[in-house]
């Protein structure tokens, strides 16, 4: 444990900026529930989504705002659980953010329901065999995990701290295996049908997690005017280089797979060569962004090193992550079904033919504004908690126990 | 159990659920989850169809109207929302275009049905003569069924409509998923689905309806000398609507 005690305060947030940010982040929020609210009172027609493609936007928000947040929780868990004391001082700020995360991506998964007015009735009647039903489970309990370690860590309990600790890993794990199994287990779609897609939802989660904490911990120590040290900043960036890799890794494997067999050709030529939309987002999103570009800016001396770059390279990663999930969501349903293999077929159901899906203004605001009431209940859980430390900094006596921590 | 005693037991577990978010309901489910056909359907039955897709016409569909009238399928006049729960289908062999088919698609009644292992509350469920439905009351609209359908059997209520031509059949709200149900409430009273009474009448008598498990009866008859097949059977689900000629 760090010898110089870590002291925790509210902060001022008493500027015209902090107010400005306050109102445009709860501007956003609102206009995220009011476009919730027209979806509930006019039904989903005014969203992209028809009866081919039924899942859009707020979905892939979900999984992507539960892919956040396990970054967070992990990192907050880098303390108590692997022993990085130089991590210490984030953790709080860190579980807070991972639990909002959560709850906001649960709020867009209920809203996102035909009828977010039977809340209830999940909690009556669960189906043990549906992702959907168990999710919910490992969801709320996660929410409940990151409180329990808040809780904990405000009153100092440390052996408690490295109970919850582990099992927020632990949990989070499954959170995320689960997210993933909502896809890789529905068998009647060859893009969704994967093994892989739990173990390749962590690695997202662990790269989008951690992008995000890098900027978030910046803006908010910048704008604060706290002092961070910048060397943390890029021992996270070199974790973030590592995550890149697990997930190119899984891509790969993932794509080279299926392209391999004469049946996939069609379906991965329509995601990897048909220069549309989704091959666009594919390459350009998830690839370029999530992958490439980041990853070289981390490993080459010359940025890796440069806090500016870090940031770029974790704006990156956020954006490319965002392309990944909508990746994942949806060309799996813009395909047709293969009801009739071998067959060319034609309905007056859009039978046969590639659906299109655009994301609505509806849409938009809603995925916006959700994303926003995060970044809303943390900068206000700032000025009324105690959650931000008073410096960020590596205690030159603090040795290096782990042996892993340099780059 | 008693009414009043299952009742005070259902607030009790939703108290308990409520409180801690988590406590597995596995039994508040079984409890709940009764059948709501108990006493009016039988295992003893399990309906299935076949279609002669030698017989169905391309430009017949007579069943498809006949479903739309007697199961109040909402039309939106726009074919991304329009309810289906049965369609025309044309199929065409990539190897050989001369040689199409055209055929009616419609909700199979899988005996494994995925639709119902994804539905996180149970609103989807199997009655005891195998008819897969969905209780409205029940459906949240998360469409995880509509994902994990291989057949595109259901379709989702985009908006309300104030078109209602059966009464027999209750109306859905925008925001529930839908779905052919065999007419159960035909089977109910002894008759068959509308589509298939709309082929035999002014159709071109493509469709056989009856009980699988009944071994005198005409379809499995037809089964046994024609042996149809089921659609993607290669899923493993087990459909109960066979095609001949395809
Ligand atoms: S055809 Fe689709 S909707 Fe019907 S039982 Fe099978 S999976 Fe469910
Ligand atoms: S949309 Fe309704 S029937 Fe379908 S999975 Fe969700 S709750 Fe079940």
């Amino acid at each position: 444990m760090a010898k110089g005690k870590i002291t925790y305060s509210t902060i001022r947030g008493d500027s015209p900026g902090y107010y400005a940010l306050v109102c445009v982040l709860g501007a956003l929020s609102l206009a995220g529930f009011g476009s919730a609210f027209m979806m509930f009172s006019q039904g989903h027609y005014i969203t992209g989504m028809t009866n081919a493609v039924p899942w859009g936007l707020p979905i892939v928000i979900a999984i992507y705002l539960i892919g956040l947040s396990a970054g967070s929780l992990v990192l907050s868990a880098l303390s108590s659980v692997f022993g990085k004391t130089e991590f210490k001082a984030f953790s709080r700020m860190a579980s807070l953010l991972a639990a909002l995360l959560m709850i906001s991506a649960l709020i867009s998964i209920v809203l996102d329901w035909g009828k977010p007015e039977r809340i209830l009735v999940p909690f009556f009647s669960i189906n043990p065999r549906s992702m959907f039903s168990l999710n919910g489970m490992l969801y709320s309990a996660y929410i409940t995990i990151c409180f329990v370690y808040l809780w904990a860590m405000f009153n100092e309990k440390e052996k408690l701290v490295k109970i919850i600790g582990f099992t927020a890993v632990f949990w989070a794990v499954l959170v995320h295996s689960g997210t993933g199994a909502i896809f890789g287990f529905v068998g009647a779609r060859e893009l969704f049908h994967s093994p892989l897609l739990p173990p390749s939802f962590i690695a997202a989660a662990l790269s989008s997690g951690t992008a995000l904490m890098i900027m978030v911990l910046y803006f908010t120590f910048r704008f604060t005017g706290r002092k961070l040290d910048e060397e943390l900043l890029r021992r996270l960036g070199f974790y973030l280089a590592m995550f890149i890799i697990v997930v190119a890794y899984f891509v790969f494997i993932e794509n080279i797979t299926r392209s391999y067999w004469p049946s996939n050709y069609a379906m991965q030529k329509f995601l990897l060569l048909s220069g549309n939309k989704y091959s666009l987002i594919f390459w350009l999103g998830m690839v370029g962004c999530g992958l490439v570009f980041p990853f070289v800016i981390l490993i080459n001396p010359a940025t890796g090193k440069s806090v500016r770059w870090i940031l770029v390279a974790s704006a990156l990663v956020v954006t490319g992550v965002l392309a990944e999930r909508y990746t994942i969501v949806i060309p799996g349903q813009v395909l047709p079904l293969e009801i009739f293999p071998g067959m060319n077929v034609t309905s007056d159901f859009q039978d046969g033919q590639i659906n299109d899906y655009s994301i609505s203004l509806a849409e938009t605001l809603y995925g916006l504004g959700l994303t926003s009431l995060v970044f809303f209940l943390y900068v206000l859980a700032l000025k009324f908690f105690e959650l931000m430390p008073e410096e960020a900094v590596i205690a030159s006596d603090i040795p290096d126990t782990s042996g892993t921590g340099k780059n | 159990m008693s009414e009043l005693d299952r009742r005070i037991f259902l607030k009790l577990g939703a108290a308990a659920v409520i409180g801690t978010t988590l406590a597995p309901g596995i039994t508040l489910f079984q409890a709940f989850a009764q059948d709501e056909t108990e006493g009016r359907t039988s295992s003893k039955d399990r309906w299935g169809m076949v279609i002669d897709t030698n017989k169905c016409t391309a430009d017949c569909t007579e069943c498809t109207a006949a479903c739309r009238t007697e199961n109040n399928v909402p039309l939106f006049g726009d074919p991304r929302y329009d309810g289906h729960w049965i369609r025309k289908v044309t199929v065409t062999p990539k190897t050989d275009g001369a040689h199409s088919r055209s055929l009616p698609l419609l909700c199979n009644h899988c005996e494994h049905p995925p639709c119902q292992h994804v539905c996180p509350v149970a609103a989807t469920f199997t009655r005891e003569d195998g008819i897969v439905m969905i209780d409205k009351h029940r459906c949240i609209g998360c469409r995880y069924c509509m994902i994990a359908c291989p057949y595109k059997a259901r379709t989702f209520v985009f908006k309300n409509t104030e078109k209602w031509s059966n009464p027999d059949v209750p109306k859905r709200g925008k925001g529930v998923v839908e779905k052919c149900t065999f007419c159960a409430h035909r089977i109910d009273k002894g008759q068959i689905p509308s589509c298939v009474e709309a082929c035999n009448k002014s159709g071109e008598k493509a469709m056989v309806f009856g009980n699988l498990n009944d071994p005198n009866s005409e379809i499995v008859q037809y089964i046994r000398e024609h042996a149809p097949k089921g659609l993607r059977e290669d899923l493993g689900l087990e459909p109960k609507v066979f095609y001949k000629g395809i």
